[in-house]
């Protein structure tokens, strides 16, 4: 019996200790459609793919695929089922062939060893027929794009020939535009095909090009389903994600810009990043925007002499100072928060106390020991008011929520006397609440006559806090947006065609 | 840069060649093979483990008990063979059921109890040592029991039997390594544990048949000691460690893709084996040639810091 | 530190006891069974015995523990002690130096070595377990050279006051013991009570994380391996002290005990972190192991083969315990 209903998954529910990751949650896939998967990081998103994956078991509701109720559901009897993920991360090992790769489990043998030939005619077909990507078939996966190895990890879960539904995980992340229309072109060719997806992704422009039909999670429910997706469906996405304004994210800009306090002349790491000129004042709020291989990472981390700077010079404050470290940074006055959080950000199996003063270790100590009711205490002071929760600073920050680990690292640069602050994709994985908690220190910094400099990639993000925007574009900085030259209209053209304001006018 | 110690080891051999013209005569290099073939050996199962477990020497696979296995039962089969006046049969049977043992132990400490092969396969090696002391009462047993003698003096053709018995052995290894299906599952896991779970290959199973294997090459290994040396002398295992770990990893860097691979541990260990009796031939004191190895090992690993530094 | 409430609430009920206690449990098997078996083991005498023994030991087991606190291994331990005993002895005997002189000169030797380690992790980003191995080779190598394949150098008309930092005792307690107690102490301050020790367990846990703090992470590293090699050369000096002798390649018997105990105290401690107590529980342990195989009247080669085994058996446990948590 074909029905037109390939999954149906309803009345999902998933509790882990203290948090009830779905409640009642409910996904619908029809035939041949690509199904968006929308909602906020922690909105339930991952949890319903991991039941749907056999990762985690349910505690109650119902999985249909094909009409079928596979049970249990494991790992391989979903695989069973033609159910197949492509995960965000590529999971390639770098020294393999892109063959060796897209058969990696499922080598072709006979009673003479690997058919390594066949495997290798066969991985360039499936490229080329179901993916629309000429990839020689012994090359390597280190000297591929990123593009590419996304394209090969595709393959590797649809050279069988018997999917019949893909699950995307967010898989033009890493990439830029360019390389985000080659996966495109790919994931058409599958539906050509007669593949259902699931496409799930923070980037509500490729739902609305890509997807025909859309299901919205909110704090692990189904909030809302559009059956019809079109262009200007991004806003009823935007509300029914949200649940309330977007623009009430944002602070008032009410604080002074005053005179030029921090310049860059002519900084280069000697490789991806132009020289690159820029001027930040006193009490101003700097956004750097640029997609991914802007250059943005390299300037920010050349900034702060994580990278090797190869020429130019910093000064602050009309003193020139020389950061080839960051422990060079700090000691000049400017501080990070850098983007990967869990990574650089803190030291996860540390207590959220020594966290908070890692940076500023000499003002706990007594003849260079640690006073620990001095750290305890000033660590729980500025824990309070920066409303960290749980509010227990011997706690390992490990377990802490994305929004609260951002606060502990806000938390130790906030106690230092620091000028500059360098924030790196700062609500990347943080939840709205904890968001606008955040931008409003940052409003409040800037008030207390602090710079600011802020890379995202989210263009709301900067047009709604910053005084100005840097825009980068293929490892330069293209040019810098003014006050009143702030739109959406603005700052995209530029990101994406890196044309300065005065050709385009 | 990853070229360098390639690069370094070639310009070494040629000046070994010109000062010691003798060295690349025929009857020299069939010498030159012929010491080779226990760290030969041990090099297959070392290069086994490291394409199980990755080449992050810290968190990756490695296995330095290898040769304290091979030094263990090349004693036990000695001791069985002088002392207690046992057949062949038996004394092979001890001897490499004690190897096997070795590869059981390392695969459930590192497997089933999660220690880092580093700290397991140390530890295991110091216990191995420790029963070869043992076996031996740190004596010397000489062997001259006809396969022992065999395997050091039969020539088939002008070419030493053990020669070509080892380049099977290679041949075999080869074949299961880069040729199988469950080769590739090996390869796999060692590329990348995740990868491999994700395309439904298990890495714990997978790792521990790598202990497994390296138990295997160390059994083999110790009857070609016993050849090499004409009987079993304790205390053996440390430089036939560090002939392994240098040959190994040096083999890497001839190798097209910069991985360890089975022919380039192979190829490292003949290499390995022409320097050390390069250098003897000129005049090189032998303590001298532990030094310079020490030093090539450094070089190998740092020239492959350096590369994997410049690749990000 | 205090655990978080998730590993309290595992804690409790019998199997938690035992991924607890489990290593004390094994101690106390072990102490009972000496105690039991032979008669010379439980006394005053005896016990001191075990402590004196432990002194060399506890010293290269602090070196360790403060490398493995910053995410390291050195395998070169042992050969920094060697290079402290040579430089030493050599100096007395070759150079006629004052007896303080060449403990000063011991510690520079032992420098050089953490000095080539430092260099090779610090500057060309080898790891610390190779860097190490390479060095042990070396310095295994440059002992054989220098001796001729390792015969030992020795000087019987020592200097009674040099003598004395191993044979001697302060108030009836034995020096080695005093100066392995004053340097557990200055090892515990620094790496469990000060900031820098609070630094060096950042790095160790997360270098990229303490790196964009402002740590000096290479800074401390740096000076971690020198001063971790220079404490192992004080080992060297006892050893020599006591034998009045440079004896080539005799630091390689501490190095696995050295990790073993390193091991074992982290494993013991509520966050499997390498610890200062922890590692002084560790060396006592593998003391008196080795002491209780002593009073068995075991051959020499039968000791070793067990004290082997039980290293395996006690480091799997070590790890198994910390698994659990």
């Amino acid at each position: 019996m074909e029905s037109d209903v390939l999954l149906e998954m309803q009345g999902i529910t998933k509790t882990f200790p203290g948090v009830k990751a779905l409640d009642s949650a409910s996904l619908r896939v029809s035939r041949g459609e690509i199904h968006g998967l929308v909602g906020e990081n922690g909105a339930g998103k991952s949890t319903i793919i991991k039941v749907l994956a056999g990762v985690y078991q349910r505690d109650s509701g119902s999985v249909r695929i094909n009409g079928k109720q596979p049970e249990p559901l494991t790992p391989a009897s979903v695989h069973d089922a033609g159910v197949r993920f492509i995960h965000q991360e590529l999971h390639l090992v770098p020294h393999f062939t892109v063959a060796e790769s897209v058969f990696m489990g499922q080598e072709l043998a006979g009673a003479f060893g690997l058919k390594r030939r066949l495997m290798r005619e066969r991985a360039e077909t499936f490229l080329k027929e179901a993916l629309q990507a000429n990839i020689p078939g012994n090359a390597l996966i280190r000297d591929l794009g990123v593009a590419e190895r996304k394209l090969v990890q595709i393959a590797r879960a649809l050279v069988d020939g018997k999917a019949s539904l893909v699950v995307f995980d967010e898989p033009t992340a890493p990439l830029d535009s360019g390389e985000s229309e080659q996966v495109f072109t790919a994931i058409r060719q599958l539906k050509s095909r007669g593949i259902s997806m699931i496409y799930v992704s923070h980037y509500l422009a490729e739902i609305t090009a890509l997807c025909d039909s859309v299901t919205v999670f909110r704090n692990g429910s189904t909030v809302s389903v559009l059956e019809q997706v079109e262009a200007n469906s991004t806003d009823t996405i935007i509300q029914a994600m949200v649940g309330r304004d977007i623009d009430a994210l944002y602070p008032e800009k009410s604080h002074a810009v005053g005179g030029a306090f921090f310049s860059v002349g002519g900084l280069t790491d000697g490789q991806r990043l132009q020289p690159l000129d820029l001027t930040i004042n006193r009490g101003e709020i700097m956004g750097v925007a640029g997609l991914i291989g802007s250059g943005r990472e390299e300037f920010i981390d050349t900034l702060y002499g994580v990278r090797a700077a190869h020429a130019g010079s910093i000064s602050l404050a009309g003193n020139v100072v020389n950061i080839r470290s960051p422990s060079e940074a700090v000691a000049a006055g400017i501080v990070l928060v850098p983007r990967d959080r869990r990574h650089d950000g803190l030291v996860l199996d540390m207590a959220v106390s020594d966290n908070i003063n890692l940076a500023t270790l000499e003002a706990v100590s007594v003849a260079g020991l640690e006073h620990r009711r001095k750290a305890t205490e000033r660590a729980d002071d500025i824990a309070a008011t920066l409303d960290i929760r749980p509010r227990n600073v011997n706690a390992v920050a490990r377990y802490f929520s994305g929004g609260n680990q951002q606060k502990v690292v806000l938390a130790r640069w906030l106690i230092t006397q620091s000028r500059l602050f360098i924030l790196d994709e700062p609500t990347v994985g943080v939840d709205i609440g904890a968001k606008v908690e955040i931008y409003q220190l940052v409003e409040n910094l800037v008030a207390e006559g602090a710079s600011v400099l802020v890379s995202s990639s989210d263009p709301g993000e900067l047009l709604g806090l910053c005084d100005r925007i840097a825009v980068m574009y293929r490892g330069a900085l293209v040019d810098v947006l003014e006050h009143d030259e702030l739109s959406m209209d603005n700052l995209i053209s530029m990101t994406t065609a890196g044309i300065p304001r005065a050709a385009e006018a | 840069m990853a070229v360098a110690p390639a690069a370094i080891f070639l310009l070494l051999l040629v000046y070994l060649g010109v000062t010691a013209p003798n060295l690349l005569e025929l009857s020299t290099l069939s010498l030159i093979l012929q010491q080779s073939i226990p760290t030969a050996i041990v090099c297959m199962g070392l290069a086994s483990v490291v394409m199980a477990g990755g080449d992050d020497v810290v968190s990756g696979g490695i296995d330095l008990s290898i040769p304290a296995t091979a030094v263990l039962a090349a004693a036990i089969i000695a001791d069985q063979l002088v002392n207690h006046g046992s057949g062949l049969a038996v004394a092979l049977m001890l001897g490499m059921g004690a190897a096997l043992l070795m590869g059981v132990l390392n695969a459930v400490l590192v497997v089933t109890i999660g220690m880092t092969p580093l700290l397991a396969t140390l530890a295991s090696s110091v216990a191995a040592v420790g029963i070869t002391k043992v076996v031996t009462s740190s004596r010397r047993i000489n062997v001259d029991h006809p396969l022992i003698v065999f395997l050091r003096d039969a020539q088939f053709h002008g070419i030493s039997v053990a020669v070509l018995l080892t380049a099977m052995l290679a041949l075999i290894f080869y074949v299961a390594l880069h040729r199988t299906r469950w080769g590739m599952h090996l390869q796999a896991v060692g590329g990348s544990r995740d990868a491999a779970e994700v395309s439904g290959i298990s890495p714990k199973r997978l790792m521990a048949h790598s202990f497994l294997i390296a138990a295997v090459a160390g059994a083999l290994a110790s009857v070609f000691l016993l050849a090499r040396g004409s009987g079993s002398t304790p205390g053996s295992e440390e430089n036939l460690l560090l002939e392994m770990v240098l040959a190994t990893f040096l083999g890497a860097a001839f190798s097209p893709r910069r991985v360890v691979t089975l022919w380039g541990a192979v190829l490292g260990a003949v290499l390995v084996s022409l320097l050390s009796v390069g250098f003897k031939s000129i005049g090189v004191d032998v303590f001298w040639t532990g030094c310079i190895k020490g030093a090539l090992i450094l070089l190998v690993v740092a020239s492959a810091a350096y590369s994997n530094k410049q690749r990000r | 530190m205090s655990d978080s409430e998730s590993v309290k609430a595992r804690m409790i009920g019998p199997h938690g006891l035992l991924v607890r206690y489990g290593f004390v449990i094994l101690i106390a098997a072990f102490f009972v069974f000496f105690s039991l078996y032979t008669s010379s083991f439980l006394n005053s005498e005896n016990l001191m015995n075990i402590v004196e023994g432990s002194a060399i030991l506890l010293i290269l087991a602090l070196a360790m523990t403060l490398i493995v606190t910053m995410g390291g291994i050195d395998l070169s331990v042992g050969i920094a002690l060697d290079f402290g005993a040579a430089f030493a002895i050599v100096a007395m005997k070759d150079y006629g130096v004052a007896w303080y002189f060449a403990v000063l000169i011991a510690l520079v030797g032992g420098s050089l070595i953490g000095l080539l380690n430092a260099f090779l992790v610090v500057k060309l980003s080898v790891s610390p377990f190779m860097a190490t191995l390479g060095t042990f080779f070396i310095g295994s190598s440059v002992q054989r050279i220098f001796t001729n394949g390792g015969g030992p150098i020795s000087f019987r008309r020592v200097d009674q006051s040099y003598r004395d930092l191993a044979v001697g005792d302060v108030y009836g307690i034995p020096s080695e013991v005093i100066i392995a107690a004053v340097v557990l102490l200055l090892y515990f301050i620094v790496l469990e009570r000060s900031i820098i020790g609070k630094r060096m367990h950042a790095i160790g846990l997360q270098q990229s994380a303490a790196a964009i703090a402002g740590i000096k992470v290479k800074h401390y590293l740096f000076f971690g391996f020198i001063v971790a090699s220079a404490t192992c050369a004080i080992g060297g000096v006892i050893g020599s002290a006591n034998l009045r002798m440079f004896t080539p390649l005799a630091g390689y018997s501490y190095l696995l005990d050295a990790i073993a105990a390193v091991f074992i105290g982290a494993a013991i401690h509520p966050l499997g972190r390498p610890n200062v107590p922890g590692t002084l529980i560790g060396v006592l342990f593998l003391g008196m192991v080795a002491n209780g195989l002593n009073l068995m009247g075991l051959d020499f080669n039968t000791k070793d083969a067990l004290s082997g085994i039980i290293l395996v058996l006690t480091l799997a446990l070590a790890v198994m315990q910390k698994r659990l948590r």
